[in-house]
């Protein structure tokens, strides 16, 4: 039993990636969808479909089997480095995949760099006051609000300022040095928000630890301290510097499409939506491969830094006394709330679907924030994208806090869910969603769901072996409490508010995944008024109508705002 | 006449693991065997590691033993599930380390203490049978509706004290009760434990690496070392002529004791 | 004044938000002098501690002088004094005093290396040092991290640093309490040895166990609520205390099994 017991965490994992390939390769079948029809219709236009051309289709690519024929021949195929052939074109996949995931990783390197320099220069007042004895606690305002912003909502904005208004850069394409800037800073700052902010606190707690005392006491020089701090920091970080490497490529899928970057996420997002299955199918695998190695390479790092003490079990892990929260810091949020609910008051009565403007109609008096490029008021567009975007925000977060405690409950069984779930960005998710019943607000909510669970398990789970670990659980056989008691008497209560915080904390983050899903298409469909949609729909008109692109983007900044700011005072 | 009685009790852990395979078991008890009277004051007394907290969670059933049996008053008692160990549960009870720790956080004083009672389904009025265990150490009716984070650690020693023997229990086992403790509110808890022992006839097992404490409470020592109990012989005893070098050395560690004199 | 004391502390007062924390605390510790500061948790004995090693919680404000071999660090936090007014620090919590992944040789080296020894030197010293402060083998430990080293051992390597650096004063909080009886009278001796060499450093024994204070230290305060209440010999305050709260202590002590008027028996 006891080896039963160690094994689950293994078996766990070894599952995991077995259910991952077999979704990939049964995409097809799932879909539900006739190859033939779709590459006939992609070859020969209009042509009705005879039975006889179909069959003839199925019998040329070997289709008419059923779905594990389908599924052998695929994982035959990936031993022989065959990823399969287009439906569209009608040539192996590989090739253009491989040429793809060129640029992707060139941009990748790129948004990395400009990660790092933002990290650096987030965390260097913290080291600088930590050396230097004082008060390492900050506010950490600054990189929070850096990681809040979506990139697709950057790329927008960049586009619009830089490529547009000032000229710059040039607007899309991947021709030169210039045009990798644009993006790299895109998808870099997010991420180098999120690294900066993580950075900081692990900076921040492992000064409040005692053996900085002793080694300050001890003589030892600045540099040495600065040095075992950032050493002593890292190691816990690394898994979470590897989630958000991975989380880059899923916004890199946003990034190539608003900059017309012929990477491996416009590869991916073009097949998905031309249903081109052999090629989706051969972009995910490739995503979830580099996500995996991601995963490794950040592990492999961390057994590296943290050397022989490896061995000893558990490190003590830094930890930061709390400041106590001011007054003040409800006012942003409140703020921030008031002129959300201004806005959706302003806009809900209007109407949001008929054409009753000129198209691009400047604002004025009858439509305030002027018209988009069907003549639709975009102040009513906006309005009621707030209610359908945070109203299914609401849904997936409840959703995913239940399926997220529930998973948590059991952490060994659940660890190879959660480790493979928190290192898949939404957008991957969407594209698996999208592969097997096609783009929908329904998909859209399926696939956040899918992915926004697994960090509330970790969390739980994290919060469940702490509280087994404590006197007052271990000792409740003895008092005549069971296991099973024990999950309303101690564990729920212990876990249940904290983990509700957090998921409601999220809900401004799955508000932004799910318009990003908008924005990429796959998610609501025309003519449903949902901001990545509005965002999207505005987008080719940005030089005629900027204001058009830049409401849903001060929407959307308006809710990442929200959210930080809610997770600030949480974090108080 | 025993009450409570151990023989050759073994368990080992595995060792700390090593890259891709197991490091060796180690032993933490190799074969102890001790008994217990009704009644008894028995210390049992080691330096950390010695397996002294061990051998205790054994005797809670908590820990599942590689070799060996317990027997209590001629029953087995083995780790199992609450209800085929409700009987043994209702005779040994725990006074644990930490004393804030080891209650619930969201339960009150009142709550805590009738726990017990009515998971172990001692037959019983819970509310009434509660303040008198709580009025046993010296809390009124004034803490029943309090949490443990307003309590003190000896005001929170004492609530677990009361929730331990409000099942009247004939055996205490408690480990290391007061090491956490101030001096003073040390000498109140000692106190309330020979109190409740000499007024109830409680037998109570004491875990200490403290051989001053135990010998202010206990009539018997057994001194642990690495795993194996070295020493048994009633306190006096072995105070004045300590048989074992590892005694000695306990005995030197330990300041001048009054229950000597 | 003919000798400098190691440390010097004038009228300390030490507030966290409006809540007084010590007040008008007074104490001078000479060079090889052993001084206990006795109290229980909440007292303000370990927040002394603190104040004179310049390790106070930011939000606490002090006033006051403390002098450090003639020094004043008073406003000074630890980074920030000069390395001849640093304290040397024993603390109860040993595994959060070392860097968890720094080798014990690599802590153990740095100070040597900055008191002006070359590499070599460093390496032999810090494993004289090693073997001194009573650890077998001190070239395996050199080579280990902290957390593979038991709490008694810890409190040893601490100790070796404190020797390490040349500390004229050291600042010992609880250094035995986390420890069992035996390893404690181990360090207790050690403690002992290292303080009574000649020219040895000065000793702040910080606890709430009178007997290890009775042990090691000649001298002693007693504090209560951030006020020093009583001061005198050690065998003075033990066997004839003149405040109720020494009383208090000594009565408990009884009561826990340990006999204070014995210790001078």
């Amino acid at each position: 039993m006891h080896h039963l017991d160690r094994l689950i965490p293994a078996l766990s994992r070894g599952v995991t990636l077995l259910a991952v390939m077999l979704l990939v390769g049964l995409l097809p079948w799932i879909s539900g969808r006739d190859p033939a029809a779709s590459i006939l219709r992609a070859r020969m236009g209009d042509q009705n479909p005879t039975p006889e051309t179909l069959a003839a289709i199925r019998e040329q690519l070997g289709l008419a089997s059923g779905p594990w024929e389908h599924l052998t021949q695929w994982l035959g195929g990936l031993l022989r480095c065959d990823l399969g052939t287009s439906w569209i074109s009608g040539t192996p996949v590989l090739p253009g995949i491989i040429q793809a995931l060129g640029v992707s990783l060139t941009l990748m390197a790129a948004a990395f760099g400009v990660a790092l320099l933002i990290a650096v220069l987030l965390c260097w007042p913290t080291m600088h006051r930590g050396l230097r004895g004082r008060d390492t606690r900050s506010s950490g305002a600054m990189a929070a609000t850096l990681t809040a912003m979506p990139e697709f909502m950057l790329s927008a904005l960049f586009l619009v300022v830089f490529a547009i208004w000032f000229g710059w850069f040039p607007p899309y394409g991947w021709q030169g040095p210039q045009h990798i800037v644009l993006p790299a800073l895109a998808l870099g700052l997010p991420g180098g928000g999120l690294l900066g902010r993580l950075l900081t606190n692990a900076i921040a707690a492992t000064f409040h630890e005692r053996w900085i005392a002793t080694w300050a006491v001890a003589g030892f020089t600045r540099g040495e301290i600065a040095r075992a701090v950032l050493r002593r920091s890292l190691p816990a970080l690394m898994p979470q510097i590897g989630m958000i490497i991975v989380a880059m490529t899923g916004g890199a899928i946003a990034v190539e499409q608003v900059f017309s970057i012929p990477g491996l996420g416009r590869a991916v997002l073009g097949a998905a939506s031309a249903q081109d299955l052999p090629a989706l199918q051969a972009g995910i695998l490739i995503l979830l491969l580099n996500a995996l190695m991601i995963g490794v390479v950040a592990n492999l790092i961390r057994l590296a830094l943290l050397g022989r003490a490896l061995h000893m079990g558990a490190l003590p892990v830094p930890q930061v006394h709390a400041v106590h929260a001011s007054r003040r810091a409800w006012l942003v949020p409140c703020t921030v709330l008031l002129i959300l609910l201004v806005l959706v008051a302003a806009g809900l009565p209007r109407d949001p679907f008929t054409s009753q403007f000129i198209r691009l109609q400047a604002p004025g008096l009858e439509a305030p924030l002027g018209a988009d490029g069907l003549g639709r008021d975009v102040l009513a567009r906006v309005a009621h994208g707030a209610v359908s975007t945070i109203g299914m925000a609401l849904i997936v977060t409840l959703v995913s806090l239940v399926i997220g405690l529930g998973m948590g409950l059991m952490p060994r069984l659940a660890l190879g869910p959660t480790e493979v779930t928190k290192a898949t960005p939404p957008t991957i998710a969407a594209l698996i969603v999208v592969a097997a019943m096609g783009p929908s607000a329904t998909g859209a909510m399926i696939a956040v769901c899918a992915v926004a669970w697994a960090p509330l398990a970790a969390h739980t789970a994290a919060l469940v072996s702490e509280v087994r670990a404590q006197p007052h659980v271990w000792l409740a056989p003895v008092l005549g409490v069971g296991p099973l008691r024990l999950i309303p008497r101690s564990i729920l209560p212990a876990v249940f508010w904290p983990v509700l915080r957090h998921a409601m904390l999220r809900l401004p983050g799955n508000a932004l995944a799910l318009a990003a899903l908008g924005f990429l298409g796959l998610g609501p469909r025309p003519p449903s008024s949902e901001w990545g949609l509005i965002l999207a729909d505005a987008l080719p008109y940005v030089e005629r109508a900027p204001l058009a692109v830049l409401t849903p983007v001060a929407a959307l900044a308006l809710m990442s705002v929200l959210g930080v700011s809610l997770a600030s005072l949480a974090r108080r | 006449m025993t009450f409570l009685s151990a023989r050759d009790l073994t368990v080992s852990y595995p060792g700390p693991r090593r890259f891709l395979s197991r490091g060796p078991l180690s032993q933490v008890l190799k074969g102890v065997s001790l008994s217990l009277a009704r009644g008894e004051r028995v210390g049992l007394v080691g330096v950390s590691g010695s397996g002294k907290s061990t051998l205790l969670r054994c005797l809670l059933a908590l820990e599942q033993v590689q070799g060996g049996q317990i027997l209590c008053e001629g029953r087995p008692v083995e780790p199992g599930s609450v209800s085929a160990l409700r009987w043994y549960r209702r005779l040994v009870q725990y006074v644990p380390q930490d004393p804030i720790a080891s209650l619930e956080p969201r339960m009150t004083v009142a709550q805590l203490v009738t726990e017990p009672l009515l998971r172990l389904r001692v037959d019983c009025t819970p509310a009434r049978r509660a303040e008198e265990a709580l009025d046993s150490v010296g809390l009124d009716h004034r803490f029943l509706m309090r949490r443990p984070d307003e309590l003190s650690g000896g005001q929170a020693q004492r609530v677990a004290i009361a929730r331990a023997i409000a099942t009247r229990p004939a055996f205490l086992l408690t480990d290391e009760p007061v090491s956490g403790l101030d001096m003073t509110v040390r000498a109140q808890v000692v106190q309330v434990l020979r109190d409740l022992s000499e007024a109830h006839g409680t037998g109570i097992v004491m875990v200490s690496h403290d051989i001053s404490v135990v010998a202010a409470l206990c009539h018997r020592a057994l001194v642990m070392e690495a795993g194996r109990i070295v020493e048994d012989r009633p306190m006096a005893d072995l105070l004045r002529d300590p048989q074992h070098p590892h005694t000695r050395d306990l005995l030197n560690a330990a300041p001048p004791m009054t229950a000597a004199a | 004044m003919a000798v400098m004391p190691a440390l010097h502390i004038e009228t300390l007062d030490v507030f966290i938000g409006a809540q007084p924390i010590l007040s008008g605390v007074d104490l001078s510790i000479a060079a090889g002098e052993r001084v206990a500061l006795l109290g229980e948790s909440g007292s303000g004995k370990s927040m002394t501690a603190r104040a004179t090693l310049g390790l106070l919680p930011p939000q606490a404000r002090l006033s006051g002088r403390i002098t450090v071999s003639g020094c004043d660090v008073t406003q000074a936090v630890a980074l920030a004094r000069p390395a001849n007014a640093r304290p040397a620090m024993v603390t109860q919590d040993t595994l959060a005093a070392l860097n968890p992944l720094a080798s014990i040789g690599y802590q153990l080296e740095r100070p040597l290396l900055r008191r002006g020894r070359n590499r070599s030197e460093a390496r032999a010293e810090a494993l004289a040092i090693l073997a001194d402060v009573g650890l077998p083998e001190p070239r395996q430990i050199a080579a280990r991290c902290s957390p593979e080293l038991s709490g008694g051992q810890r409190q040893r390597v601490c100790i070796a640093i404190a020797l390490a650096c040349a500390a004229k004063v050291i600042i010992a909080d609880e250094p035995t309490s986390a420890l069992d009886v035996v390893t404690q009278a181990q360090v207790l001796k050690l403690l002992d040895r290292v303080t009574s060499v000649p020219g040895g450093p000065g000793l702040l024994f910080i606890t709430h166990d009178l007997h290890a204070a009775a042990h090691l230290c000649d001298r002693t305060l007693v504090i209560e609520t951030g006020h020093i209440v009583e001061a005198g010999s050690m065998q003075q305050v033990l066997t004839e205390p003149r405040h109720t709260y020494t009383r208090r202590l000594i009565a408990s002590a009884a009561s826990c099994g340990i006999a204070c008027e014995r210790l001078y028996a």
